[in-house]
C-alpha cells in the first residue's frame, strides 16, 4: 500500500528574503510577512487563505501575530517542530502535510526567520536550548564544540580521512559562486580559506561552520490536488520522516557507541526511503544541512550515500556538484555557501531545483532529498519530486 | 531550575563534596545517564547512587580556540574531554589538562581530581584530568 504521504501534498511556492547578520532592512516579523507573501506570489496564491503555519528551531514568531500584516481570515492551525536546532526542518514538512491531509488546514506555511536584533545570535539560541550545568562547567557551551567531539570520534575512532570535508566545502562554494541569491556569488573559493582560517574548537576552523544571516524563507504546501491548479508546477512530497532512535537523543553525550559519531539520523533514513519504496541511488540530488561540514559528512553516511571505509571515495569534488557529479549536494552553496537562515534556505532550492529554476540545475532531476539538521537531538528528513513516480 | 532539583541532583551534591557518585538501577544493575528516577531497561524505580574511583579513558576530545560566550573562567586554548568512568561506561565531560597542547587519544587512561568553575551563577564543580 502506497503510504499516505506519498505524493499527497506539495510545495506551491516559495519565498526567501536574505541579508547579511545585522543588516535586515525590516523587522524580524515583517521580514518573514514579505516572505510569506513572496510564497504566494509564487504559487498565485491569495495570502489570506493561509490558514496554517509550521516552524521549528524555536522561532520566535507565533503565527497568530502575522494575521494582521497578512490579512488572514482565520488561522486553523500552527505547530512547531520540537528541538532548538535545524533537526526539525523536515519534519516540519510532515508536519504541515498531517494538517492537511486530515482536514485541519488547506494551505500550511512552513517557514523560519531570523533578525539578528529580535532573535539574538542563532548559535547562543540553539545553545540555550540545550545549555546545563555539565556543559557550563567544562566551558561546553556552543554548538561548535559538541559537534567538534562527535568530528574527532569520526576520524581518529572510525578512520573517516578529515580531508573529505573539504570536497564538501568546495563543492558549496562553486555552487554559491554561481548563485545571485549567495553569499559567495561570483567569488573564486581558495581552499587555503579554509585551511588558514582561524580554529574554533578542534577540528573546527572558522570555514568548517555554518555562517549565520538575517532573512526569512516560507514555503506554502497544500494538497497535490490543489497544488495542481496553482501558478507552478508542484514539488510533491513523497516522504517525510521525524524523530530519533533508541539510543540517540538529548543523553548529555551518551548515545549509543555505534551511533555517537552519526547524524543521528539512520532511523529517519531507513524510514524515509521505507515509506516511499527509494533507495540512494533513487536521489537526484541533495539539500544537505551542515550545520558543520563533519556533520554533513555523517548525515550523507547515515543517509545510505556512503560508509566510514568508503566515504572518501564518494564524498568528492567532482562527485557532488551539479556539473555532472552523480550524488549534487547543496546546489544553491548551502548553509556554508549561500547563507544561512537556520537552514530554511535548502527546502526552497529543492523546490527551485526540481522546477528547474536553480542556479545549477542538476539535468534531468526527479528527486531531491532534504536532509536535516544532523546531530539534533530531534532529526528529520523529506523527499521531494516533481513527478509522483 | 538548579542542578539541586534535577534527578542528577546527587551527582552534583556528591561531587562539590569530592566524590564521584553515578546512578544505577538496584534491580537489573543497568548503569543510568542522564540520571533518572527510573530505569528505562527494567522499569525499576529503585536507584541506586555508588561512589566510583576518577578512573576513565578518552573517549573523544576538542580543543576550545574561540571565546565563547560562558567560558570566560577558562584560559584558551582549553582541552575537553568526553571522559568514558571505568567499571560502568557511562561518560561524562571533563577538563584535560593539556599545557603542552599534545593530541589525546582515544582509549588513552586518564585520572581525576574535582575542581571548580567560575560562572556568573557561581562555583561549579567540574572534573580536571590528566593523562596517566
Amino acid at each position: 500500500m502506497t503510504h499516505p504521504l506519498y505524493g499527497s501534498t506539495a510545495i506551491a511556492g516559495v519565498g526567501l528574503r536574505q541579508h547579511k547578520r545585522g543588516h535586515s532592512p525590516l523587522p524580524e516579523r515583517s521580514l518573514l510577512v514579505e516572505a510569506v507573501i513572496d510564497a504566494c506570489e509564487d504559487a498565485g496564491f491569495d495570502p489570506a487563505d493561509v490558514d496554517g503555519f509550521v516552524s521549528y528551531g524555536d522561532d520566535k514568531n507565533e503565527p497568530v501575530r502575522l494575521m494582521p500584516e497578512l490579512g488572514t481570515k482565520e488561522l486553523r492551525w500552527s505547530a512547531s517542530v520540537w528541538g532548538g536546532g535545524g533537526g526539525g526542518i523536515a519534519g516540519a514538512f510532515g508536519v504541515a502535510a498531517g494538517a492537511i491531509l486530515s482536514g485541519q488546514a488547506k494551505a500550511v506555511v512552513i517557514f523560519r526567520a531570523l533578525v539578528e536584533g529580535a532573535s539574538g545570535r542563532m548559535s547562543a539560541a540553539v545553545m540555550a536550548h540545550h545549555l546545563n550545568d555539565h556543559l557550563l562547567a567544562t566551558g561546553m557551551t556552543s554548538p561548535a564544540q559538541l559537534c567538534a567531539l562527535r568530528a574527532n570520534r569520526l576520524f581518529h575512532h572510525h578512520g573517516v580521512d578529515p580531508a573529505i570535508v573539504e570536497d564538501l566545502v568546495r563543492a558549496s562554494y562553486h555552487h554559491g559562486s554561481r548563485n545571485p541569491e549567495a553569499v559567495s556569488y561570483g567569488k573564486e573559493f581558495d581552499i587555503d580559506a579554509l585551511r588558514q582560517s582561524r580554529m574554533i574548537a578542534e577540528p573546527f576552523r572558522l570555514f568548517d561552520c555554518s555562517r549565520e544571516n538575517d532573512g526569512a524563507g516560507a514555503l506554502l504546501m497544500v494538497s497535490a490536488d490543489l497544488a495542481e491548479t496553482l501558478a507552478k508546477p508542484p514539488v510533491y512530497m513523497l516522504g517525510c520522516a521525524q524523530g530519533a532512535q533508541a539510543g540517540w537523543g538529548d543523553l548529555l553525550e551518551n548515545d549509543d557507541e555505534a551511533l555517537f559519531a552519526t547524524a543521528g539520523m539512520r532511523s529517519i533514513a531507513r524510514r524515509l526511503y521505507e515509506e516511499t519504496r527509494l533507495t540512494p541511488a533513487d536521489i537526484d540530488v541533495v539539500q544537505l544541512y551542515e550545520n558543520f561540514d563533519a556533520q554533513g559528512v555523517m548525515s550523507l553516511i547515515d543517509h545510505g550515500f556512503c560508509t566510514y571505509e568508503n566515504a572518501a571515495e564518494v564524498i568528492r569534488f567532482d562527485n557532488l556538484i551539479a556539473d555532472g557529479g552523480a550524488l549534487p549536494v547543496n546546489t544553491s552553496g548551502g548553509n556554508l555557501a549561500q547563507g544561512f537562515i537556520h537552514g530554511i534556505g535548502l527546502p526552497i532550492e529543492a523546490v527551485r531545483q526540481l522546477r528547474g529554476e536553480s542556479s545549477n540545475p542538476v539535468p534531468g532531476a526527479r528527486t531531491c532529498l532534504l536532509a536535516g539538521g544532523p546531530g539534533a537531538p530531534t532529526v528529520s528528513s523529506a523527499i521531494f519530486a516533481n513527478e509522483v513516480l | 531550575m538548579s542542578r539541586f532539583d534535577g534527578p542528577d541532583a546527587p551527582y552534583w551534591e556528591a561531587l562539590e563534596d569530592g566524590r564521584l557518585m553515578l546512578p544505577r538501577c538496584s534491580a537489573c544493575q543497568t548503569w543510568i545517564w542522564p540520571a533518572a528516577h527510573r530505569c528505562g531497561a527494567c522499569h525499576a524505580d529503585d536507584v541506586q547512587w555508588v561512589e566510583m574511583p576518577l578512573e576513565a579513558t578518552v573517549f573523544t576530545w576538542t580543543r576550545t580556540w574561540h571565546r565563547f560566550g560562558l567560558t570566560e573562567d577558562f584560559e584558551l586554548p582549553f582541552t575537553t574531554v568526553l571522559a568514558e568512568i571505568a567499571h560502568c561506561g557511562i561518560r561524562l565531560l571533563g577538563n584535560l589538562e593539556d599545557p603542552d597542547r599534545v593530541d589525546p587519544e582515544i582509549g588513552q587512561r586518564l585520572t581525576g581530581t574535582i575542581g571548580s568553575t567560575r560562572t556568573p551563577d557561581g562555583e561549579l564543580p567540574v572534573i580536571n584530568w590528566s593523562r596517566v
